[in-house]
């Protein structure tokens, strides 16, 4: 068995076609995934007990569930159990794509909760304290201090989920849809040549995920330039200190009406 | 408790009043009985042992802690369970805290300007210029383009000094604002709150500074278990000390 470029270029075409699925799908999730996390993160910590055990359910339930069950009973479930064969249900449930997007995105949301809920949990109480204090408006705390905060704490652990399920959607082709995992299969089982196209579909994959690396990189710098600051400060304390003569202070400027 | 109230104080508008005020927590009684007028413009300090309950009592004035019985009142507002008049109380009333509390996220200006753009929806021109002037005001406006974590100590405790004033609070709160500062880093935070005393504000400060309270204070309070064992003018506070307990106290900070 090697390599045969020939076949893996004669290739490419459909290979773009399954790794085009395999993108929409795992964008489609993780857009939605985190629609759904971070009210079901806030849900979680919720006062209302019935808010907050349902969103524990939830996450439990779907947490603990493999991704592939999911999308097999999703797929070939759903459709039985709630007697959805025709109308809108029916159409939405024997559209493959849709019941990987369903499918996915339950088992994504409920890892992607307990990474924004960490994060929320993370944020130092005097920091929430200070906001309110200065009169400012619960949901104004939540959206400009503790949101912000949360999402900068939980990104590292958000970037290595995002990373692990766009790599799980290979299992997608269980249920009919054609990613790039099954391009290549397919291939396989025309050529009897398993090597070049699954090889193919891992140069693809790795690029993938690499550019999500960098992508979040870049998102991770861009929310932490308070950090980055940080770092540089130690030449900045040095300066201070061998250059710190007392400074008078400035007599008082004028007082604010 | 009818404790020497400086000449012309009793007159003056009452900005904070405790009544019999209660607060547990849990089994623990923080607060017993509290009973506090503190007048329009007065300058208070506040000091006792630690867990007497000195922090506990200024933050039931803007609700950061909630009391359980008896009545707060903050420039004729009741503090209680209604969610506007806390808010309302809150743009009466700026706090600093020990561990300034600012938002690292956010620059300097930033900080400063975020509660008059959301609670008082100032336009960003009119907000960025109030924060710079506060900024000025406590000698800190060049750092208006940095991060909290990009200054020192004591200018983050001037920054959070600024943040609150840019709300225009007429009472200002201050909970052990230098106990978690370098020594030589103190006198900068100090010297801010003098210039804020000197400018009439009405003050409530929890600090072990007595140096601060000797100067600054119109009147001292002595805090233990809860309650407030003694309240004095400056003076007597420290010169004439009537329980012994605050005796005991003074003589252990007071070398």
């Amino acid at each position: 068995m090697k390599f045969d470029p020939a076949l893996a270029l004669h290739s490419l075409p459909d290979m773009l076609h399954g790794l085009w699925a395999t993108i929409a799908l795992a964008a489609s999730v993780v857009a939605l995934g985190l629609l759904i996390a971070i009210p079901l993160a806030v849900a979680r910590d919720s006062r209302h007990p019935v808010l907050a055990w349902s969103a524990a359910a939830y996450v439990i339930f779907f947490r603990g569930t493999p991704a592939m069950i999911l999308l097999f009973f999703v797929y070939f479930g759903f459709g039985q159990v709630f007697g959805a064969r025709d109308g809108f249900l029916g159409a939405l449930f024997s559209n493959a794509f849709l019941c990987a997007v369903i499918g996915f995105t339950l088992n994504h949301s409920s890892y992607v909760t307990e990474i924004v809920r960490g994060g929320l949990l993370a944020v130092p109480k005097g920091l929430v304290e200070a906001a309110a204090a200065l009169g400012i408006e619960p949901r104004d705390v939540f959206l400009r201090i503790r949101l912000p905060l949360a999402i900068r704490y939980g990104l590292k652990a958000y970037q290595n989920e995002v990373i692990l399920f766009t790599k799980a959607t290979a299992v997608v082709s269980v249920i009919t849809v054609v990613d790039l995992t099954a391009v290549a299969n397919n291939i396989f089982y025309d050529t009897y040549d398993p090597f070049t196209p699954l090889l193919t579909a891992a140069a693809f994959y790795w690029v993938l995920v690499n550019l999500l690396r960098i992508g979040l990189a870049r998102v991770d710098a861009w929310l932490n330039a308070h950090l980055k600051a940080d770092e540089s400060r130690g030449q900045a304390i040095a300066v201070h200190s061998t250059a710190r003569a007392p400074a008078p202070l400035a007599p008082l400027g004028e007082p604010a009406q | 408790m009818t404790a020497a109230v400086p000449a012309g104080d009793a007159e003056r508008p009452v900005a904070v009043a405790f009544r019999q005020v209660d607060k547990w927590f849990g089994h623990f009684q923080a607060l017993t009985q509290i009973n506090l007028d503190v007048h329009k413009g007065e300058k208070i300090v506040v000091c006792g042992p630690s867990g007497s309950g000195k922090s506990t009592l200024i933050r039931c004035i803007n609700r950061l802690e909630k009391h359980d019985r008896g009545h707060i009142v903050v420039n004729g507002i009741e503090v209680g369970d209604s969610a506007r008049a806390i808010l309302d109380v809150r743009r009466e009333v700026g706090i600093v805290f020990q561990q300034f509390n600012l938002f690292p996220h956010l620059t300097i200006l930033e900080n400063c300007m975020l509660a008059p753009r959301l609670a008082l929806h100032m336009p960003r021109e009119k907000a960025e210029t109030l924060a710079m002037r506060y900024l000025a005001r406590v000698h800190v406006a060049e750092q208006a383009g940095k991060y909290p974590a990009q200054l020192s100590g004591g200018q983050q405790q001037r920054v959070a000094v600024a943040r609150a004033l840019c709300m225009e609070p007429r009472i200002m709160l201050f909970d052990e604002p230098t106990s978690s500062l370098d020594p030589e880093l103190i006198k900068e935070v100090l010297e801010v709150m003098e210039e804020l005393a000197n400018e009439g504000m009405t003050m409530i400060c929890v600090t072990h500074e007595m140096g601060f309270a000797r100067r600054v204070a119109d009147r001292c309070a002595f805090m233990d278990q809860g309650q407030i064992v003694e309240i004095a003018s400056a003076g007597r506070f420290f010169d004439a000390p009537e329980s012994a307990r605050l005796k005991a106290f003074l003589s252990q900070i007071l070398h």
